[in-house]
């Protein structure tokens, strides 16, 4: 009897070792070879074929500042015009999250709109989840015909030369500054960094506030809404490029330095609230609604975000980052949220079609109505709506006249494993605790380590 | 009725087994799981894993925020040490031994922490701490002390230090009641007898109450080492992730990092396996310097 249960016991351990060494990952070589037909799979389906759309179509979109609104609209407009195809929507603030076990098991919804915390391009493409597009747009035409790959402010990024997202929103960080507040007290809003230094002094004298904000827990707000607008400023897409890549040299180049000294020099003067490490996105926003700061870089998602906290009298007014040089347009780096087609769409021609529905002038206009932000097509006319906010239709002129504002792209997001050495160094510099020489160091270090982790 | 074999055999193997294949399902698979993947460069986020061996423990001896993350848990081990303990002996005692009317008003006050969540602990704190508006700056500034004001929080010498007062205030009340336990199943006549022969309230404290209530206060000992090893990745999390500049990253904080947000899951799963590893360690050092023998009067 006492050997029977000696040997029901080794049975149920041998189980539990079975259990395990069934469920880990990759037990074989398989899913590698997923990796490599990524590429041509793509073009196996045909695109644009008006064939009958129908079954399942699971789209996953992520909520933040933007709301949701525009996306119900959308969706009940394609679910119209195909009554056949079912459509399921994941969406929420931590969809991301929440839909990792269908990416990582390999059963992803069929259209995805990566944006949001725990969400990551390049990761994606990288991790071979997203569907080749590259033909795909080549077919793709807006309402009045022009083919939409001529129509995009930005272009979609470009892995190795071919296209795995669509850009849809179309982000900027920038500056954001009460313009009320500023009519009131006779302040400019600057156009250069030495106006942007001085109008700071005046308010900090007149005020006696740190007149610049950002939130310290996401420290790469400051890296995205002002360092990356300085460096296309001062060295165009290839410094942005070299840089965002972390190549050899980049970080401590002369054009970086002079960047990183300009953030020193704000800091010595006190420009930069020193409680700025302590604050979170909310914080940071909320205290410059309040007057406790005068300028803070963030996107397009301000106004529609704070919209139950702004006080009555705040008017919002954007420039693009005045980080550039006297004489100089404004530089602007655009943030892109991207629409893509899993590479294990169970429906990939319902997911084409709903792409192609998308992208279109009559949304472009609903979206900016929707959201206070654009969507990522050119030309489109928003003075003619009345629910468009104001500063969303300068800043679109200002963005479609290249005197005022010159356009950089970066090639790609930062990957997270550069970015996030790179802004704690960034926060001890906006402390005052490191010098600008030693934040090019550490960052130099940083690009070494994440230079050899590709390898 | 005598049980025959049998059924003996049964019953046990009906308590047993369904316990056994729980603790195998939730616990051991995921501690085997764990370590599986730590040998994986893996983004956790896809179905593409590839084996690179000891690479991840490679660059977990190479790491150098790693060190600092031990050093921050164990200050917070330390100080949680430290503070619980004192003030919940403290309360304890005070509660038990020196009847106050309204103990049992108290005894719920102090407990009330236990039953919040630690998230909303966080947040609380967080408005506590707050640069502008948070209750310690007013505070200071009211007292006349407007110079040692700060963001607490956002300094990257003070954003540890100001972790540890949110975490004791919310472990007194389990300890507490844990030694109040202890305090009152001591016989009452071992304080009458000290009495009689001189002893004062601080005397009978070290020779009486200290020595019987040994046990609990090891376990309370042990239970927050543990306890911060494994959990003290929530607060850091909701109040700091890890900043200023990872001045507060613990190690359960730094591998959410790692796993989540920089994508290399692998390498979390490694950091995890060192947790592992050093909580077992410290636990096994502290009951050898523990290990004083049950007192009995």
């Amino acid at each position: 009897m006492k050997k029977s249960w000696k040997y029901t016991f080794a049975a149920l351990l041998l189980l539990v070792l079975m259990i395990v060494a069934g469920c880990a990952p990759g037990s074989g070589g398989e899913e590698n070879s997923s990796e490599k037909d990524s590429s041509g799979s793509g073009d196996s389906s045909e695109s644009g074929g008006d064939g009958e759309i129908s079954g399942e179509l699971e789209i996953q979109y992520f909520v933040g500042g933007y709301g949701d609104s525009w996306w119900k609209e959308v969706i009940a407009d394609f679910q119209e015009e195909y009554p056949d195809v079912s459509i399921k929507e994941h969406a929420g603030p931590n969809i991301n999250e929440e839909m990792r076990s269908r990416w990582v098991s390999e059963d992803p919804p069929d259209v995805v709109y990566i944006d949001g915390a725990g969400s990551s391009e390049t990761q994606m493409v990288e991790d071979g989840q997203l569907m080749n597009l590259s033909s795909f747009l080549d077919g793709i035409e807006l309402e009045d015909g022009t083919p939409l790959k001529d129509s995009f402010i930005v272009e979609p990024a470009k892995y190795d030369g071919e296209v795995y997202s669509l850009p849809l929103v179309f982000d900027t960080w920038g500056t954001w500054y009460d313009s009320a507040w500023f009519e009131e007290k006779g302040w400019e809003a600057p156009e250069n960094f030495p106006d942007f230094m001085e109008t700071m002094g005046t308010i900090k004298d007149e005020e006696d506030i740190a007149p610049f904000v950002t939130t310290g827990q996401h420290p790469y707000y400051f890296l995205r809404g002002m360092m990356y607008p300085a460096f296309g400023a001062r060295g165009g897409d290839e410094l942005l490029t070299q840089t965002i890549q972390g190549k050899e040299g980049a970080w401590s180049s002369d054009e970086v330095m002079e960047v990183i000294k300009n953030i020193e020099e704000m800091q010595k003067e006190g420009y930069i609230d020193p409680d700025f490490g302590a604050l979170n996105h909310t914080q940071s926003q909320m205290n410059f609604l309040n007057h406790d700061n005068a300028f803070i870089p963030v996107g397009f998602w301000l106004p529609n975000e704070m919209a139950k906290d702004k006080p009555e009298d705040v008017k919002y007014g954007f420039i693009p980052s005045p980080m550039q040089k006297e004489g100089e347009p404004y530089a602007i780096v655009p943030d892109l949220r991207p629409l893509a087609i899993a590479e294990k769409a169970e429906n990939p021609e319902a997911a084409k079609a709903f792409v192609e529905f998308v992208y279109t002038k009559e949304y472009a206009t609903s979206f900016s109505e929707h959201t206070g932000a654009l969507m990522n097509l050119q030309g489109v006319d928003l003075t003619e709506s009345d629910d468009v906010p104001e500063f969303l239709i300068q800043a679109n002129e200002m963005i479609n006249d290249p005197d005022k504002v010159q356009i950089y792209q970066k090639p790609h997001p930062m990957s997270a494993d550069l970015e996030t050495p790179i802004s704690n160094s960034l926060v001890s510099l906006m402390l005052g605790n490191i010098t600008a020489e030693e934040f090019v160091e550490e960052a130099e270090q940083a690009s070494k380590e994440y230079r050899k982790s590709l390898e | 009725m005598v049980q025959s074999k049998k059924q003996r055999y049964l019953f046990l193997a009906f308590c047993l087994v369904p316990t056994f294949l729980m603790f195998a399902l939730f616990t051991l698979y995921p501690l085997f799981n764990g370590l599986y993947y730590s040998f994986f460069q893996w983004s956790g986020s896809s179905s593409l894993a590839e084996f690179t061996g000891f690479d991840n423990y490679r660059k977990l001896f190479s790491d150098e925020i790693i060190p600092a993350t031990i050093w921050h848990d164990y200050f917070l081990v330390i100080t949680k040490i430290i503070g619980i303990m004192i003030l919940a002996t403290f309360f304890a005692v005070a509660l038990t031994q020196m009847r106050i009317k309204e103990a049992p008003f108290y005894r719920i006050v102090f407990f009330f922490p236990n039953i919040m969540s630690v998230v909303v602990i966080g947040i609380l704190w967080m408005f506590i701490y707050n640069p502008s508006l948070g209750l310690v700056n007013s505070g200071l500034e009211f007292l006349g002390l407007g110079e040692w004001t700060k963001a607490w929080l956002g300094d990257e010498d003070w954003a540890l230090p100001s972790l540890v007062l949110p975490s004791v205030w919310a472990g007194i009340g389990l300890f507490m009641l844990m030694l109040m336990g202890g305090i009152s199943n001591i016989s009452k006549s071992y304080y009458e007898a000290a009495e009689i022969d001189g002893a004062n309230g601080w005397q009978q404290f070290w020779k009486i109450t200290l020595p019987l209530v040994w046990p609990q206060i090891k376990i309370s000992i042990l239970y927050i080492i543990i306890t911060t090893l494994n959990g003290s990745f929530i607060i850091v999390q909701v109040m700091t992730k890890g900043g200023p500049n990872n001045a507060t990253h613990v190690m359960g904080s730094y591998l959410y990092e790692e796993a989540f947000v920089k994508y290399n899951f692998g390498y979390g799963a490694t950091i995890g396996v060192m947790i592992l590893v050093l909580s077992l360690i410290t636990v096994l050092i502290m009951q050898y310097f523990m290990r004083r023998e049950k007192v009995e009067y």
